[in-house]
């Protein structure tokens, strides 16, 4: 038996309902090809660590999935993904190898909760799920960030590579 | 006398996933990983951090996958 995690990253711009509907889309086609989806995260609207297509934020999803007899589909979903420009990012990973050698030793993560259903508020996007992420350094890059500027010369680099001396 | 010796205390460095016991560095735990990436968003080095080979190992494949996913920066600037 197999287990993977599949984790997408949509266009924020794309509707929750939307969202949902391409997830239940994914869902089918995953179990359409013989696999099991044993659990599904949605984090919901999320800060991205830096720019992808000039968007900052994202919305991720999470499947947890399970194949009985070792067979996947999956290369198929990750086509389908592929195909989609509404798909910022995309990752499958085998977990089940590592989880076993691992044992119970796993450590814990905590699905952020869902961020609250506030589409167009600016000063607090990503809601309070965001925050402890945004603490360290990307943080430090999100005012100075222009959409256009892939680097935008900041205050912050002199201010950093002094310090570090 | 002469001068009182001077007695350096070096702390012993302990890797952090030995001492939590954590076997499988989830590449969703931003909160643990983003411990390992200082100021620049590099890689911590193990000479700093202590952490053990094996866990560096896992470590680092976490940090990168969660990159990909924009979970973590690659770069600060």
């Amino acid at each position: 038996m197999r287990t993977y995690e599949l984790m997408f990253v949509v266009d924020p711009r794309v509707a929750d309902e939307d969202v949902v509907a391409m997830t239940q889309d994914y869902r089918h086609m995953i179990e359409a090809g013989g696999l099991e989806i044993t659990k599904e995260e949605n984090w919901g609207r999320r800060k991205l660590a830096y720019t992808i297509d000039k968007m900052n934020e994202g919305k991720y999803i999470l499947f947890y999935i399970q194949s009985q007899d070792g067979t996947t589909k999956l290369h198929e979903v990750e086509h389908r993904m592929r195909q989609n420009d509404k798909v910022l990012r995309f990752l499958t990973v085998r977990t089940d190898l590592d989880l076993k050698r691992a044992g119970s030793r796993v450590s814990v993560v905590e699905p952020p909760m869902p961020a609250t259903a506030s589409p167009a508020a600016s000063p607090a996007p990503a809601g309070p799920p965001a925050t402890p992420v945004t603490a360290g350094s990307p943080a430090t890059a999100a005012p100075t960030a222009a959409p256009a500027a892939p680097y935008p010369p900041g205050p912050t680099v002199e201010a950093a590579s002094g310090r570090e001396e | 006398m002469g001068r009182p010796k001077k007695v350096f205390y070096r702390r012993r460095k302990v890797c952090k996933f030995c001492a939590d016991k954590i076997d499988y560095v989830d590449f969703k735990d931003v909160k643990l990983l983003q411990q390992f990436i200082p100021e620049r968003s590099k890689i911590l080095p193990r000479r700093i951090s202590g952490t053990c080979a094996r866990h560096q190992r896992l470590l680092q494949t976490a940090i990168k996958r969660a990159r990909h996913l924009a979970l973590i920066p690659f770069t600060t600037d």
